[in-house]
């Protein structure tokens, strides 16, 4: 989610199959740079692969090119290396959300063979995407302070995961701002109810 | 008069000349030698008090039940052929418990005994795709008594269908001189204890028999409690306040 | 080979298919406040990707004043909407007085259960001090705030964060003023009419108070 001079990128904690909670510690968000974060939705093992695979990518980059990678960058690199498995791909969907080296904003999200959508606003992913939607596109406004983004991803995420099965067992939430990474952990109803 | 009659009273779907219809005339007869039933409506609840026969001393008086629950809000007594109730207070019971299931909420008073006096006269033969039940008419008169969102309240259905709404009434052998006492005592402002008394004192007065906890059944409806049948050791205090 | 595939081709059974529901789409809310209840729905109908009209109300006001919402199958939703109306009637006629929210609700409840196994494919809410909603086979329960529908996914947690201030530990749950919930049920149209191609073109919106039954009109985007 864009705010002004900051992004923000929050996930849920909990991994399942299906009905069945395996954990409720699952980080899915991980830091490409100091000032680049993705977001894995998906299949497990491939959120873990990949972010193996993303790690080594971004450390390369860095020593080839001698500077850290930009998020944009970072976001093509990242649809690149889905698309190379286009008949056989990772199945993860993700968001890319970060700074660049102007301080601009930057956030995209893209399906598991790599195709971007670049927005202005806010993207997401996953099982509650549906519920997402419905929740930033009423809450988000342009141009909002770090706490005013921190508070507003926050209330969508956690009213959206509440209407969604397979999410919740709280969220991680990062506000990347020029000076700084704020990370805060919320919590959210502490069960998964299937009636 | 008589002579007239015998030629119309046979079927029960004809009517004699004057208009009448002999064998719901002969029903409500057939009431007149039951026992008698009094319904009393206070402002706290409804009561009925019936009188129980015992022409044998060998016999049980526990079974004779002529005070009926229908629901937990509504209860009938009864005079005439006691028998041809249970098809009556079957359908009742069936109508209530249905408005419950479809609508989540209490039957009224008057739709109940509404529902039963559609039942009287589904007697002869069956209509266009109206089942047929009975042969003749019913030889039984209710009293129904019920609380709803109108408050206390008392009808008086007979075979002939109709229905109507009563303060007090009585019904059975003794049901003339039952009712001229109960226009007399009557009073609109009446507690629950004070029409226990009325009905067991009309009661008492028209009985043959000396009245006893054993031979008078009691049963009143109220906001608070529903329908409620005095047990043995409440009636006899009834008894003692006479 | 070649010879036995023909053979099959010739001895296939032409199959029929009888496929009596379709899914026309749209959104439907209501909120239940204070002394009031607001019950809304858009106003497009819609087939596949066609639209078949941009205003084909699904949202009834009933003859004892609940007002029913129905989204799913429209000629499902207006045939229920017909019978309901018929028993309504009845019902005033047998006991002499209007049907409350609560009997309406239950006999809604015991209709959809009636065609248990050809059921009206119709996602129902119902409104009227209180607010009810329902499966298409009549299970049901009474909500603040129920959205369902096509968009049902998009509205449904902004609800829940808005209304009953779901997530919000520290906010006091203040009664709602009419005002604010029409503000909430247009922001939820408008938000589910950007994302949800089946939302869309007016919002219909009842507001039933103590006095009768108001119905407004609202544009909302037609793309």
């Amino acid at each position: 989610m864009v705010g002004k001079n900051c992004v923000a990128i929050a996930s849920d904690k909990r991994l399942g199959m299906q009905a069945m909670t395996i954990s409720t510690e699952f980080p899915k968000v991980f830091p490409a740079t100091e000032r680049t974060y993705y977001g894995l939705a998906g299949l497990a093992t491939d959120v873990q692969t990949m972010s193996e695979l993303l790690r080594f990518k971004v450390n390369m980059y860095k020593m080839r090119e001698e500077r850290t990678i930009q998020p944009k960058t970072f976001a093509h690199m990242l649809s690149s290396t889905l698309y190379e498995r286009r008949f056989g791909p990772y199945f993860t969907e993700p968001v890319v959300a970060g700074l660049d080296d102007k301080n601009r904003p930057f956030i995209c999200a893209m399906d598991l063979i790599g195709c971007i959508n670049f927005a202005k606003d806010f993207v997401v992913c996953g099982t509650a995407s549906p519920n997402l939607y419905g929740m930033c596109e009423s809450l988000w406004e342009p141009d909002l302070e770090p706490e005013d983004l921190f508070e507003t991803i926050s209330q969508a995420l956690i009213s959206a995961v509440d209407r969604d099965a397979l999410s919740g067992w709280g969220a991680v939430v990062h506000v990347i701002t020029p000076e700084r990474v704020v990370t805060r952990t919320l919590k959210t109803r502490q069960a998964v109810c299937l009636c | 008069m008589f002579l007239t009659r015998s030629e119309y009273d046979r079927g029960v779907n004809t009517f004699s000349p004057e208009g009448r219809l002999f064998q719901v005339e002969y029903a409500i007869e057939a009431i007149k030698l039951g026992s008698t039933a009094i319904g009393v409506t206070t402002k706290d609840g409804v009561l009925l008090a019936v009188e129980k026969r015992i022409p044998s001393p060998l016999m049980e008086p526990e079974s004779i039940e002529k005070i009926l629950e229908i629901d937990s809000h509504l209860g009938c007594a009864m005079s005439g052929l006691t028998a041809d109730s249970r098809i009556i207070i079957e359908h009742a019971r069936v109508a209530s418990l249905n408005h419950r299931f479809i609508y989540d909420e209490p039957l009224k008073v008057e739709s109940v005994t509404q529902s039963v006096c559609d039942l009287a006269l589904r007697f002869g033969e069956s209509g266009n795709g109206e089942e047929r039940i009975m042969s003749r008419p019913f030889g039984v008169a209710l009293l129904i008594a019920g609380v709803d969102e109108k408050g206390p309240q008392l009808f008086h259905a007979d075979p002939s269908g109709t229905f109507v709404q009563y303060e007090a009434k009585a019904i059975g052998s003794g049901s003339e001189g039952a009712q001229t006492e109960l226009q007399e005592n009557y009073r609109k402002d009446m507690t629950l204890a004070e029409g226990e008394t009325l009905a067991l004192s009309v009661l008492k007065q028209v009985m043959e028999e000396k009245l006893n906890k054993t031979n008078v059944e009691m049963a009143s409806v109220t906001a608070a409690y529903g329908f409620h049948v005095y047990p043995a050791d409440q009636l006899q205090s009834v008894i003692e306040r006479l | 080979m070649e010879y036995a595939t023909q053979h099959r081709a010739t001895e296939q059974a032409i199959q029929h298919r009888f496929d009596p529901y379709a899914d026309n789409g749209g959104t439907i809310l209501a909120i239940a406040g204070e002394d009031f209840c607001v019950v809304a729905g858009d106003t497009r109908q819609s087939e596949g990707y066609s639209i078949n009209s941009r205003y084909a109300p699904k949202v009834f006001k009933m003859k004892n004043n609940v007002v029913l919402a129905n989204s799913g199958f429209h000629a499902d939703g207006v045939t229920l909407t017909k019978r309901l109306n018929q028993r309504i009637e009845w019902y005033r006629h047998a006991h002499e007085k209007d049907m409350s929210a609560p009997a309406f609700a239950q006999m809604l409840a015991t209709t959809l259960y009636g065609r248990r196994f050809f059921p009206y494919y119709s996602f129902c809410i119902v409104g009227r001090g209180m607010v009810y909603g329902y499966d298409p086979v009549g299970s049901y329960e009474r909500y603040q705030c129920r959205a369902a529908g096509s968009a049902q996914n998009l509205v449904q947690p902004f609800l829940d964060s808005q209304i009953t201030l779901n997530g919000q530990k520290d906010a006091q749950p203040t009664p709602l003023s009419l005002a604010d919930v029409l503000c909430i049920v247009k922001d939820a149209f408008t938000s589910a009419t950007e994302r949800d191609i089946y939302t869309g073109d007016y919002i219909e919106l009842h507001i039933i108070t103590r006095e009768g039954v108001e119905t407004q009109l609202h544009p909302l985007k037609k793309d």
